[in-house]
């Protein structure tokens, strides 16, 4: 993908972009366009999501039947797909939610030795 | 749940227009919007083809990986010619022999029986060890004895063969075999008819009409499947019978006959000897086990009932005979004899399709460590293990299965060949097609071939990187290669025993072809025309016989004619032999009677067919007539066996009859050489000829042409039907004809052997060529340092290459070391064995040493061509 070295940005970390569409999704059906937006400005502009990984990263959630969608007319007055969690799904964003936070937990520790030890 | 095309445009079409709503909201320009939007998404087909990827099956992407591997592996192979083409001979050869052989095993051994209930048919025999009759057949007494007492059998069928002349459904009058069975026979078989009926109870009544079933070979070769033959009359000489049925194809056993006759059309089958007789044996004996009876215990009851039999009969059954009983399942016993030759083929083929596997794997070997270097770079630039061997694979898989579709292609001709060889041991391998199975079986070994190819050679290992420099290369320890030189050793001396055995196979092919066998080979036309067959009897048959010789004198193109009784090897076996004594002759001390071959000539025969008169006088046409007295003609061995001091003639010599055990006397009238008229190996033959007159049979006419023999057959054929009009003539041909005919099997034999020898003389090559391919990759450097040092590198090309002819040497000794000691044990148990000549012995040798000779260069080239200038660079 093509990187704009003026854009502030970060790379996302492999395999949590998944977490994130299913965090997104929590509050309601949403269309692609609108889950991109989503994280971008939950991250206050830091996590940028590149259109060629969302979608396919959309259609594997959907194909693993963590999400569902359906085909609805946007703000935009034209046809976008809407996609929801499923229940799957739901319990999929609780594991990885959980499997995060070890994680930062984890290299909290490595990096920050002294603050681990309070 | 799988999106289409239009919803994936839609859904990017979708997220482009948000996009741009919120660029314009935001105020920009609705064309530098649209432009932006764009170029945030960024490649839209790649995405799309992104999200179009997650829906497909993961196999999809495998085999696509795997596609794009076979397009590598293609390539990488073209470049490599030399190397492919000798892989996929090689395991060509080996999937080929399989496949073919495996065709035979299939269709003879394993193939079930089209009969009905085939595992319930059974086969009985009656042997005499004794009396060296493998098979004695059965008397209709004996049949009899067994319907009555035996219960574990639900049915029996009798077959027996007998000779016609048949005239009709608008054929030459032929004499022919046909079966005669009872009316149980096809009911037991379980065969069923493909036209009209077959035969049953009622046509087994004293005055049943006579009928005929004609055998599905018969119906569709000679009369062209004609719907409308049933019900047409057929003469078999004096009477006539009317055709009821087809048979279905069915395996031709024991005889292979033309047509199958219920028991009233054979006079002689109703005749007092056939009906009474115990000892009168010629029929073979099938029978249907009872519903709920073993095999087993039917050969109980059988064997027991049997030992009844011959204890109320001893007359009929001498001790010395060793008379006993043999039961077998139909199938069986059709495939047994065969059994031993096809299983040692099978294991053969299978040891072939290992050495050849092992053979290509050396080459393969040799390759992967000269492209060590790429598979390293490869490694490094992120290829997996699983990549790497999937490459290998790939690459294997291209070879195994251009060896497959070129294996099955040879295997076609092969499984003809070797049914042809089969067909000597079972009749089933008579009606054997190629068929799918070919397909699988190669298909199956390609497989595994391409699988045992793929995981030969090593990969670099991840954990212990050569370095870009790739210098380290395989090194083979001195033990590595001494094992793979003496693999190739073993195959070159295994092929030089086939080779050497295949050239005295050939040699004594030649030999016989051409050896002087005393007679004349290219002018004398042999017919058969058996008076017998049309009911001509005693002096009719002379008469006859003497007119047709007149008539046929007169025919422009012929020098002479001779009745006789014997056509040179063809009717081998067909006449007796007679034990003989003489007045005053000198019997050998403690030697059995001897026996002579006896045949009944007429006047001309010797001097036609070349046979010098010794002593004496030709038969005259007065010779034989009634009431004169009786003469014989004898040949050398004879006349020096009975008469050492040469006064044979004017002796008397008294002939046995087999029947009645009477001796009758012959005044020899002259003494003839020697010919070996039954052996295509010419032996010393003690013959005593008869005047054909003095016995009213003959059978045989020869003919001897100033031109081309074959063109006075239709000349003599209407001669001999203005005497009598049903006479069949038959198997016209010149005895050089006949001789070919009786050399087919040898030639066979030749053949299938040449085969063999080929195949292993290619694949011993192929593993020459794969050790020294092997050994010349590993040593790149040591060649490359000689090179630097001062070696032209066609000292290397010589090293090399001398190195690749001392292993077919070493073989070759190794080769005729062994052959030697095979020869020994096999002269215990066949003494015709001969240790070969010189020229076949050379000849292999010579084969084996340039050919190795030729598969060294390739790898000699290469070893001269390396580069002095990278190889040092990488030490």
């Amino acid at each position: 993908m093509i990187k704009h070295s003026d854009e502030r940005g970060m790379d996302l970390l492999q395999g949590t972009l998944d977490m994130l569409i299913l965090r997104t999704l929590q509050w309601g059906a949403q269309h692609g366009h609108g889950i991109g937006q989503a994280i971008r400005a939950q991250s206050d502009g830091l996590l940028k999501v590149e259109t060629g990984s969302l979608y396919p990263a959309l259609h594997r959630l959907e194909k693993r039947g963590w999400l569902k969608s359906e085909w609805d007319v946007s703000e935009a007055n034209q046809r976008a797909k809407y996609y929801k969690l499923t229940a799957t799904g739901k319990a999929q964003l609780s594991r990885e939610r959980d499997r995060w936070s070890q994680l930062v937990d984890a290299i909290g520790r490595v990096m920050n030795p002294a603050s681990a030890k309070e | 749940m799988r999106p289409g095309d239009d919803d994936l445009n839609d859904e990017i079409r979708g997220h482009l227009a948000l996009s741009m709503k919120e660029r314009i909201e935001r105020g920009e320009s609705p064309a530098s919007a649209r432009l932006s939007a764009l170029k945030e998404f960024g490649n839209v087909t790649l995405t799309r083809d992104s999200m179009r990827g997650v829906w497909r099956p993961e196999w999809f992407d495998s085999a696509e990986a795997l596609g794009r591997d076979i397009r590598f592996a293609v390539r990488s192979l073209l470049r490599a010619k030399g190397l492919a083409a000798t892989v996929v001979v090689t395991l060509a050869l080996g999937i080929g022999a399989n496949a073919a052989i495996f065709s035979v095993v299939r269709g003879v051994l394993l193939r079930p029986l089209v009969n009905r209930d085939e595992d319930r048919l059974i086969y009985i025999r009656q042997s005499a060890p004794g009396l060296s009759a493998a098979n004695l057949t059965f008397s209709i007494p004996e049949i009899k004895d067994f319907r009555s007492r035996i219960r574990t059998i639900g049915g029996f069928g009798e077959f027996s063969t007998t000779e016609f002349t048949m005239v009709g459904l608008n054929r030459e009058p032929r004499t022919v075999q046909a079966g005669v069975v009872n009316g149980s026979f096809f009911d037991v078989m379980g065969l069923r008819p493909v036209l009209g009926r077959l035969l049953n109870a009622q046509d087994d009544r004293p005055k049943a009409p006579a009928v005929v079933v004609l055998t599905y070979r018969f119906w569709t070769a000679a009369l062209k499947s004609d719907p409308n033959v049933i019900g047409r009359s057929i003469r078999f000489g004096p009477s006539s019978a009317t055709v009821v049925g087809v048979l279905e194809p069915s395996v031709p056993y024991p005889a292979d006959t033309e047509v199958i006759a219920n028991i009233v059309t054979s006079p002689h089958h109703l005749g007092a000897t056939m009906v009474t007789s115990r000892t009168h044996r010629m029929t073979e004996l099938f029978g249907r086990l009872a519903p709920g009876v073993s095999l087993d215990q039917a050969r109980a009851e059988l064997t027991s009932v049997h030992a009844d039999i011959l204890r109320e009969h001893p007359e009929a059954y001498p001790a010395s005979a060793h008379v006993q009983l043999n039961v077998a399942r139909l199938r069986e016993q059709l495939a047994a004899p065969a059994r031993t030759v096809l299983l040692l083929l099978l294991a053969a083929a299978a040891v072939v399709f290992v050495i050849a596997c092992s053979n290509v794997a050396n080459l393969i070997l040799a390759r992967s460590v000269r492209r060590e270097g790429e598979l390293a770079v490869r490694a490094a630039l992120g290829a997996g293990h699983g990549a790497l061997r999937r490459t290998l694979l790939a690459e294997s898989l291209v070879l195994c299965s251009a060896g497959a579709v070129l294996g099955i292609v040879l295997a076609r001709p092969a499984v003809a060949i070797v049914a042809r060889y089969a067909a000597r041991f079972s009749v089933r391998a008579l009606d054997l097609t190629v068929d799918t199975s070919v397909l699988w079986v190669g298909a199956g070994l390609a497989m595994a071939a391409a699988v045992l190819l793929a995981f030969v050679p090593r990969l670099p290992s991840p954990n212990a990187p050569s370095g870009l420099g790739l210098a380290s290369g395989v090194r083979i320890t001195p033990g590595t290669s001494r094992r793979l030189r003496m693999f190739a050793m073993t195959q070159i001396a295994c092929s030089f025993v086939l080779l050497t055995g295949t050239g005295m196979l050939v040699a004594a092919l030649v030999t016989l072809q051409t050896a002087n066998t005393g007679l004349n080979m290219r002018q004398v036309l042999v017919l058969d025309v058996p008076a017998s067959a049309t009911g001509i009897g005693g002096t009719r048959t002379a008469d006859f016989y003497r007119e047709a010789t007149r008539r046929i004198s007169s025919l422009p193109g012929v020098n002479g004619v001779a009745v006789g009784s014997f056509v040179p090897w063809r009717d081998a076996g067909s006449m007796p032999r007679l034990p003989f004594s003489a007045d005053g002759a000198t019997p050998v001390s403690g030697e059995e009677n001897p026996h002579a071959r006896l045949r009944l000539v007429a006047p001309g025969f010797f001097s036609m067919l070349g046979i010098p008169q010794i002593a004496g006088r030709d038969f005259t046409d007065d010779d034989g007539a009634g009431g004169t007295e009786q003469v014989a003609i004898v040949s050398h061995s004879i006349a020096l066996r009975l008469f050492p001091n040469g006064d044979a003639a004017n002796q008397r010599l008294f002939l046995t009859d087999m029947v009645s055990g009477k001796s009758a006397p012959n005044r020899i009238v002259g003494v003839v050489a020697d010919v070996d008229d039954e052996n295509v190996v010419p032996e010393p033959a003690m013959t005593v000829y008869l005047p054909v007159r003095q016995v009213g049979y003959g059978g045989r006419l020869f003919v001897h042409a100033s031109g081309d023999p074959h063109s006075l057959v239709p000349e003599v054929t209407r001669v001999i039907r203005e005497l009598s009009p049903d006479q069949p003539v038959e198997r016209a041909a010149t005895l050089e004809d006949v001789r070919a005919e009786v050399l087919s099997s040898d030639r066979l034999n030749a053949f299938v052997f040449s085969g063999f020898a080929g195949v292993a003389l290619l694949i011993a090559v192929v593993g020459v060529a794969g050790v020294l391919a092997f050994s010349v990759s590993a040593r790149t450097r040591e060649f490359g340092v000689r090179l630097a040092v001062g070696s032209s590198p066609g000292q290397l090309v010589a090293r090399v290459l001398s190195e690749g002819t001392a292993i077919a040497a070493l073989g070759i000794v190794a080769g005729a070391l062994g052959g030697f000691a095979l020869e020994r044990i096999v002269h215990a148990y066949v003494e015709s064995l001969r240790i070969p000549g010189v020229l076949p012995v050379l000849g292999a040798a010579t084969l084996l040493i340039l050919a190795a000779a030729a598969a060294s260069m390739m790898p000699a080239t290469r070893a001269s061509q390396v580069d002095v200038a990278e190889v040092l660079r990488t030490e």
